[in-house]
């Protein structure tokens, strides 16, 4: 029957992807953009959209080599020892990523739903429900998020639509004022935000449609650019670059400022934080999830209950770690810039020349 | 080691009566047939399960009168070879099996000679007959509900699909009730191993007594810890004659007025069968209203704690200053002022519910005019809150089916306590966790949020059938749940040019 087969559609991928890119880039990026390169931001966006389009044909490339799952292929290409090291590295990459966006979902959570709450508490709660999710399966974490797709969308977009109208366009000049290490930073930066689309290296054994994966991260990068070049241009037409600069959050703030023609609520950030919420939760519950998948496939676990342990309690004690030492957030972004970036792209460039060599070679044996 | 019946009468009789002893409601005749009156035969019967009051009319009063006609030495090949004649009669080898038979309310037949009994229909218990459905109310369709009688509940269904390929399977559940089940299905429509499953799901349990649908449900379900129900029910024989229509499976039990469906889910849940009566924007607007019923029912009173204790923020001043001034001189927390009216709302609906017919509708509007009055004016509670119960109350009565927005009353506490606690953080941690259950929870291998989810199995058709009913034209194929190549519903023939 339908159910419990552990298969999911394109269609749950790319909405998985795009709520897990967009909810994190569309709250820290126009502070980034806007500090770094003002206007020019909008190119960052489409510089580091060019990156994505070859960190997906990368992984197209990768993907059609990988038989059963990645860690296999990884083990056929480079070797046991090779394999289990980038294993490692994918999940420091995913543990972290899950630990950072705890602290951000955190943080959102005590700024605007409740000032007087313990992170603590906040940081487990949330751990608790992601761990239920990942108890209950890849299918059901992909259903959550196919479902509440429009029901974040529509809100969404009507609120932005509703923005246009504070928009100033002579708060989007001047352009083409930055300079070229800015406009590289913030290409990187929005890159690095990219970078949750390798999950998808993950989920092949998991897809129906296992040919179309690679078009579907595709996809999903071209909506959340889309997406984050509307909202930036919005917020820099709201706010002009100076106070979106200091803005910690302009996007919620923004939210709180759009009144709804004829409207009953005087203010809408607490509703529309729900958007951020599901959708940074959506990134915390991916980041566990694949943390979980590694650790399991790399120690041969029969069920998940060891490696969602560990990862557990990897993602709390880092993620309570940024609000107890505020440097971390310096340092996990030195070791994404730095570490991870060129890691993954890395990884990405030396499997499938591994593989076509070894592949190669053990063909040009077979026929001696 | 079961008791064979001989052809000796006397060894016959004398087995049934020590398996019947003191059953005083258990006739147990000794009758004279043959021309001569000197062949003996018995007959054992449930006193009301058979018509007493025009014997001659009856099955067994027009066999017994045969019987008398023919010569003592015919008989027991007579039997033999007329038992085929009369309909719905069955011999039985042993006398446990003979005993089920009686039970079922028809008539038992030994004959001296014969080594088999005889079992021969007669009306079989009392019922109510079909009488209209209590819940379930519709504008436009039928008004036949099931009753207690399993058979008459298959025969409503019979009459509807009126198709060789509608087949009743029939089995039996508790070990001292001995409760006809039947499993009715369309057999070219249902999906591949969902009759196997249901019927693997059966025989997984021995209960003593299954005197209801519903103590089956509980044994067949597999997540026995959600609140969701996984079976749908219906008192609705065309609701359920619509379900075979769509490749799903109709559980009836003896006894039990209320059909169970698989699979199930929340779209069907929702659903009414004059939904598909009815025209479309109609239909659509409904549809709609429920779906926000079902989720107001659950969160409002969560949502309205939210609102006036954390996030004050967004209401008007206006608003937020007349229900201050509401809320003066009630001396609970605004979190126990919900609980209180939630709880009271709650006994009053049991109350409602265990009293007779007019002394019900009377309790509801005891209840809710004037203990509701009385409480805002003792300053006991504020009326925004009265107002607010009565709503979520309101949104609970509109979601269609009963079991399912049974599962909206408990969680809107569970909503109370989140958001009394964690405002609209609490809100939307229960709403995640709620969406992740779901999410994971199927019913007979459909998942419960299809075809929200996992559309793209059936093309993304079903999809025209959830927040808006399209126009039937729009419907051509049948839900996922139908087997694969017969999913075609509807074929529209072009009109002829003139």
């Amino acid at each position: 029957m339908f159910a419990d087969n552990w298969k999911i559609s394109l269609r749950q991928i790319k909405r998985l992807l795009i709520l897990d890119i967009f909810g994190l880039s569309s709250l820290m990026l126009p502070r980034i953009l806007s500090s770094m390169t003002g206007a020019d931001g909008i190119f960052c966006l489409l510089f580091g959209m060019l990156g994505g389009i070859l960190l997906v044909w990368l992984m197209q490339k990768n993907l059609k080599n990988i038989r059963g799952n990645y860690y296999n292929y990884m083990i056929d290409a480079t070797g046991q020892i090779v394999g289990d090291i980038f294993m490692v590295f994918y999940f420091l990459y995913f543990v972290t990523l899950c630990s950072f966006v705890l602290y951000q979902t955190t943080n959102l959570v005590l700024t605007w739903l409740l000032p007087e709450g313990s992170y603590v508490w906040v940081s487990l709660l949330l751990l608790l429900l992601a761990t239920y999710g990942t108890i209950r399966g890849i299918e059901g974490r992909a259903r959550v998020y196919e479902i509440i797709f429009w029901f974040l969308g529509i809100p969404l977009l009507v609120m932005l639509f509703l923005a246009l109208r504070e928009v100033r366009v002579d708060y989007w000049t001047p352009i083409v004022s930055s300079t070229g290490e800015n406009l590289f930073h913030g290409t990187i930066a929005f890159f690095i935000f990219l970078l949750p689309l390798t999950a998808i290296l993950f989920l092949k054994p998991f897809c129906r449609k296992k040919d179309k994966l690679a078009t579907c991260a595709g996809s999903a990068l071209g909506i959340v650019t889309l997406m984050n070049g509307i909202i930036y241009l919005i917020l820099l037409g709201v706010f002009g670059q100076n106070t979106m600069g200091i803005l910690k959050r302009p996007i919620i703030t923004l939210m709180s400022m759009i009144n709804l023609p004829g409207g009953f609520f005087t203010r809408q950030d607490v509703f529309m934080t729900a958007v951020w919420f599901f959708a940074l939760f959506a990134l915390l519950h991916t980041g566990l999830f694949q943390s979980t998948l590694i650790l399991k496939e790399l120690f041969h676990e029969s069920g998940n209950r060891y490696s969602l342990c560990v990862s557990l309690l990897v993602a709390f004690f880092l993620g309570v770690g940024f609000f107890e030492n505020v440097f971390w957030e310096e340092i996990y972004e030195i070791y994404q810039k730095w570490i991870v970036l060129p890691g993954m792209v890395g990884i990405l460039l030396v499997l499938p020349l591994a593989y076509h060599i070894k592949t190669t070679y053990t063909g040009r044996k077979g026929e001696k | 080691m079961p008791i064979q019946i001989t052809p000796s009468l006397k060894e016959n009789i004398d087995n049934f009566e020590t398996l019947f002893s003191d059953c005083a409601d258990i006739k147990k005749r000794k009758i004279k047939v043959g021309q001569k009156l000197e062949q003996q035969c018995y007959i054992a019967y449930i006193e009301v399960a058979i018509s007493n009051v025009d014997w001659k009319d009856s099955a067994v009063g027009k066999f017994l009168q045969a019987l008398r006609n023919l010569p003592e030495e015919e008989l027991v090949s007579y039997v033999k070879q007329n038992v085929e004649g009369i309909s719905d009669s069955q011999p039985f080898a042993t006398m446990e099996d003979a005993a089920q038979g009686m039970l079922t309310g028809d008539v038992l037949f030994f004959l001296d000679g014969y080594n088999k009994a005889l079992k021969i229909p007669d009306k079989g218990y009392p019922g109510r007959g079909v009488y209209e459905t209590e819940s379930e109310k519709v504008i436009r369709g039928s008004n036949e509900g099931f009753s207690e009688s399993i058979k008459l509940n298959t025969a409503l269904i019979r009459k509807r699909l009126r198709s060789p390929h509608v087949k009743v399977k029939e089995s039996f559940a508790g070990r001292r009730t001995h409760t006809n089940v039947d499993l009715v299905y369309m057999k070219d429509l249902i999906y591949p191993g969902m009759l196997e499953e249901i019927e693997k799901r059966l025989k997984e349990f021995e209960i003593d007594g299954a005197l209801d649908s519903g103590i089956i449900e509980q044994l067949t379900e597999k997540r026995k810890y959600s609140p969701f129900p996984q079976f749908q029910t219906t008192q609705r024989p065309d609701r359920a004659a619509m379900a075979i229509l769509e490749g799903r499976i109709v559980l009836l039990s003896d006894n039990s007025p209320v059909a169970l469906i698989l699979p199930a889910t929340y779209n069907t849940f929702i659903q009414t069968s004059d939904d598909y009566y009815s025209r479309w924007e109609i239909a659509s607007f409904t549809r709609l209203l429920r779906y926000l019923a079902s989720f107001l029912a659950m969160t409002l009173p969560g949502l309205y704690l939210a609102m006036t204790n954390f996030h004050t923020q967004i209401l008007p001043t206006d608003l937020l200053l007349s229900l201050a001034a509401a809320r003066q001189g009630v001396p609970f927390p605004a979190a126990v002022e919900i609980v209180i009216m939630e709880l009271a709302f709650e006994l009053l609906r049991e109350a409602g519910v265990r009293l007779p017919g007019a002394n019900g509708n009377t309790i509801g509007i005891v209840g809710g005019l004037i203990i509701g009055q009385a409480a805002v004016d003792a300053n006991i509670v504020s009326p925004i809150v009265v107002i607010v119960v009565a709503l979520t109350a309101l949104c609970s009565f509109a979601v269609p089916n009963e079991e399912f927005a049974t599962a909206f009353r408990i969680l809107k506490f569970v909503f109370i306590f989140l958001c009394a606690y964690l405002g609209f953080f609490g809100f939307l941690l229960g709403m995640l966790g709620i969406l992740i259950h779901l999410s994971h929870l199927e019913s007979f291998g459909i998942p419960y949020l299809a075809p929200f989810v996992g559309a793209d199995l059936n093309g993304y058709r079903d999809e025209r059938d959830t927040f808006l009913r399209l126009p039937l034209n729009f419907l051509k194929k049948r839900p996922v749940y139908t087997r694969e190549g017969a999913r075609t519903r509807l074929k529209l023939k072009k009109q002829e040019k003139k």
